[in-house]
């Protein structure tokens, strides 16, 4: 997820300047420069070049994952005795009200927090995009939130959500209403975090956004104004399948990231009220560092993973199609 | 969200690594018979400042190589933060400590996977010298598992303007002064008693003293099954399901972490607190101001309990060097060092007979709050059966169960828990 953030790029389908280029010709080479360019073809020379990306990225995101599904078929406890247990740990997992439970939760909370985040973000992003003065400002203003510690944000919106003495009943109290209990109602909670993740993390999407926006060439735009599309219609039929390849990726971006919610639930809620707000990745953690159950914690992050696998791929035939 | 993939890997992978490497053996312990032998410790910021950390630490190691001259004492800082993982992934490779701090909570799970040595041999001695939660608090199926250093104590806590404001002039010190007192508290604008129901808030702050207090236990003598769902847990949660119902808990109960400066009784919006550490009272005075901190004894429902627990070391089962590691214990049980320990670090000493003087009288209130300590109760599952117990004890509060109800609930899932872990 790290390394997909990084490099937003590549993932916009966007072609980079080199693969643009045609390829020279192997003839024009050999006969220009013989030695020199010839080593540097050969196919050892560039995984040299890669290698030591490779090693890292083989030492710490591989090998652990091979790790958690070796540990995931084993019982391993603390002492360091195990027993291989074939699939025990997936068939109980299978059965746990605890991890349907969770599911539910996750799921929710997806499906709460992806449009809110999405929306969000390309909302912003087409505001700024009209802003002329001040752009850099505001555009500075929308990411600090990203560049603060969610653990921050979250003590931050806790205070803000407090139903004694917090911003927000203040306000409803003006207008008699309340107060509302935000973290202690079970249909309030889910709603509730995702506002604080979705106002923590949509400036980088936002940021991804503006730059799909910027990259939609105005000639399109002004060609559909003289056929007479109006506002509305430009966005519509010109600048969001435009904007198709860009959105694809905040969406799957967003969706992993929503899939492993986490810290803020954490800190607001500890999982409750009656574990309204327990997602996976809490299930996950109680499992493994709670209870050192570390096979059954390496299977719960499988099935996670084989869960986000799976949207993903839908995502892309529903989104992503054209790419 | 990165931060999140970062925590779950980094330990699990560290985990791996360490059983990968664990065939490649650790010589530190030094197995050659002519040589010193080694003893290594893990310590935590149990004394906080750093400094006196240091300085204590220092003498220690001075001391007790000067009195035993073969033994090469190592001493090894470490943090509290993460202090689990990082020990079970070194118990995991075959590589922790030869000594290791550990406080109740912690210690039954390691015992139940064989890491620690039994220390009775260590205690025996001096058994009689130790406060009465000292020695249970270390103890899991009938052995000493760790020799006591330093206690602590928590006790009820009020705040006197509050207090004065509703016009009460004693403090409530027994369950039916505090549904007594409520009413008037309310009538002030404020609530009565700090909660927290946080599913991430330790229940031996929170209602475990209350079930205590009632004459209960969490789990049956034998520890096979759990006892919260008798009698004396309903009435402890009913009593707390009323003073809830009546507004005298804040409504933040439900997202409250166990933490002062972040609870309304921190804030002064709540009149008192049952287990209240001298910490706490340290960091309320400052926002209160000292006048208004009243350190009292500890609540009585049909006992007087509070809670407390003693710190002790633990000797790593694996260790090559056992009896090396022994003595160190015996040595740092000794009233000289508990009582140093108890200087620098602020806590109390684990011995009747080496007490350190308190220095005013809040201080003097929790060192007598001391003979009502109960150091929570040991079992290899507690922490399993505290979340599921915390999520009904939820149910209760917002008003989706009655209480008998989610204490069966909750007792039919521990007790499912501990069938399938003996």
């Amino acid at each position: 997820m790290t390394d997909a953030r990084q490099t937003p790029d590549t993932a916009t389908g966007r072609a980079g300047p080199v693969a643009g280029r045609p390829a020279p010709t192997s003839q024009s080479h050999r006969a220009s420069s013989p030695g020199r360019r010839r080593s540097l073809r050969r196919p050892w020379v560039g995984l040299l070049f890669v290698a030591p990306m490779l090693l890292l990225f083989l030492a710490f995101r591989f090998l652990p994952v091979v790790g958690a599904v070796l540990l995931s078929l084993t019982d391993y406890r603390l002492s360091g005795r195990w027993d291989f247990v074939a699939v025990d740990n997936y068939t109980r997992l299978l059965q746990d009200g605890l991890f349907h439970q969770a599911l539910v939760v996750t799921l929710t909370y997806t499906a709460v927090f992806v449009p809110l985040t999405v929306l969000l973000s390309l909302g912003t992003a087409v505001l700024l995009h009209q802003v002329v003065w001040g752009r850099g400002f505001f555009r500075g203003v929308f990411f600090l939130p990203y560049v603060t510690s969610i653990v921050l944000a979250a003590v931050i919106w806790k205070w803000i959500y407090d139903a004694q003495d917090g911003l927000i009943n203040a306000v409803l109290g003006l207008v008699s209403i309340g107060p509302v209990d935000f973290l202690a109602e079970s249909g309030l909670v889910l709603p509730s975090i995702a506002v604080t993740s979705a106002w923590k993390g949509f400036g980088y999407s936002m940021l991804i956004l503006l730059a799909g926006l910027q990259a939609v060439p105005r000639s399109y735009l002004e060609a559909a104004m003289i056929d007479g599309a109006g506002t509305w219609q430009r966005f519509r039929y010109i600048t969001l399948p435009q904007l198709r390849p860009v959105l694809f990726f905040v969406l799957v971006i967003e969706t992993i990231g929503a899939f492993q919610v986490f810290d803020a639930m954490y800190v607001m809620t500890g999982g409750g009220p009656v574990r309204s707000s327990y997602s996976l990745v809490y299930f996950l953690y109680d499992s493994g560092f709670k209870y050192f159950d570390f096979g059954y914690a390496s299977a719960i992050g499988l099935v996670l993973f084989a869960i986000v696998l799976v949207v993903s791929l839908v995502q892309r035939r529903l989104v992503g199609r054209d790419d | 969200m990165n931060s999140t993939v970062r925590r779950i890997a980094a330990p699990l992978t560290a985990l791996v690594l360490a059983a990968a490497l664990s065939s490649c053996g650790d010589d530190s312990g030094g197995s050659d018979s002519g040589a010193k032998k080694s003893v290594t410790l893990w310590m935590y910021p149990v004394i906080g400042d750093q400094a006196a950390s240091t300085a204590y630490w220092k003498k220690v190691e001075t001391d007790f190589e000067a009195a035993n001259g073969d033994i090469d004492l190592k001493i090894e800082a470490q943090t509290w933060d993460k202090r689990d993982e990082k020990l079970a992934a070194a118990f995991a490779g075959k590589k922790g400590p030869d000594v290791v701090l550990q406080i109740p909570d912690q210690l039954p799970q390691y015992v139940r996977n064989g890491s620690f040595e039994p220390v009775d041999d260590v205690v025996e001695p001096e058994k009689d010298k130790f406060l009465p939660a000292a020695l249970p608090g270390l103890t899991v199926d009938g052995k000493v598992y760790a020799a006591p250093i330093y206690h602590t104590v928590t006790t009820t806590m009020y705040n006197q303007a509050i207090l004065d404001k509703a016009g009460i002039s004693k403090p409530p010190e027994t369950w039916d002064e505090v549904k007594a007192a409520a009413p008037k508290i309310k009538a002030a604008g404020f609530s009565t008693l700090d909660y927290s129901a946080s599913p991430e808030a330790t229940l031996n702050l929170n209602f475990y003293p209350l079930l205590w207090q009632a004459g209960g236990k969490v789990f049956s003598d034998d520890g096979k099954s759990v006892a919260f769902n008798q009698a004396p847990g309903l009435e402890a949660l009913t009593f707390l399901k009323s003073l809830y119902d009546a507004g005298a808990i804040p409504r933040s109960a439900l997202t409250n972490a166990n933490l002062v400066t972040d609870q309304p009784f921190g804030k002064g919006q709540v009149a008192m607190a049952i287990t209240s550490t001298p910490a706490d009272a340290k960091t309320v005075a400052a926002t209160w101001g000292a006048a208004n901190v009243v350190v009292g004894k500890p609540l009585t429902g049909a006992k007087q309990v509070s809670f407390g627990l003693p710190g002790g070391l633990a000797v790593n089962a694996a260790s090559e060097n056992v009896d090396e590691a022994k003595k160190f214990l015996s040595f740092m049980i000794q009233p000289a060092q508990v009582e140093g320990l108890s200087k620098a670090s602020g806590f109390f000493t684990p011995r009747t007979d080496a007490q350190t003087p308190a220095a005013d009288p809040a201080g003097q209130q929790f060192a007598d709050a001391l003979k009502y300590a109960v150091p929570g109760e040991p079992n290899a599952s507690a922490r399993q059966v505290m979340s599921l117990l915390s999520v009904e004890l939820q149910a209760v509060l917002t008003g989706k169960k009655a209480p008998q109800q989610a204490l069966d609930d909750a007792a039919k899932q521990a007790n499912d828990l501990l069938s399938r872990q003996r």
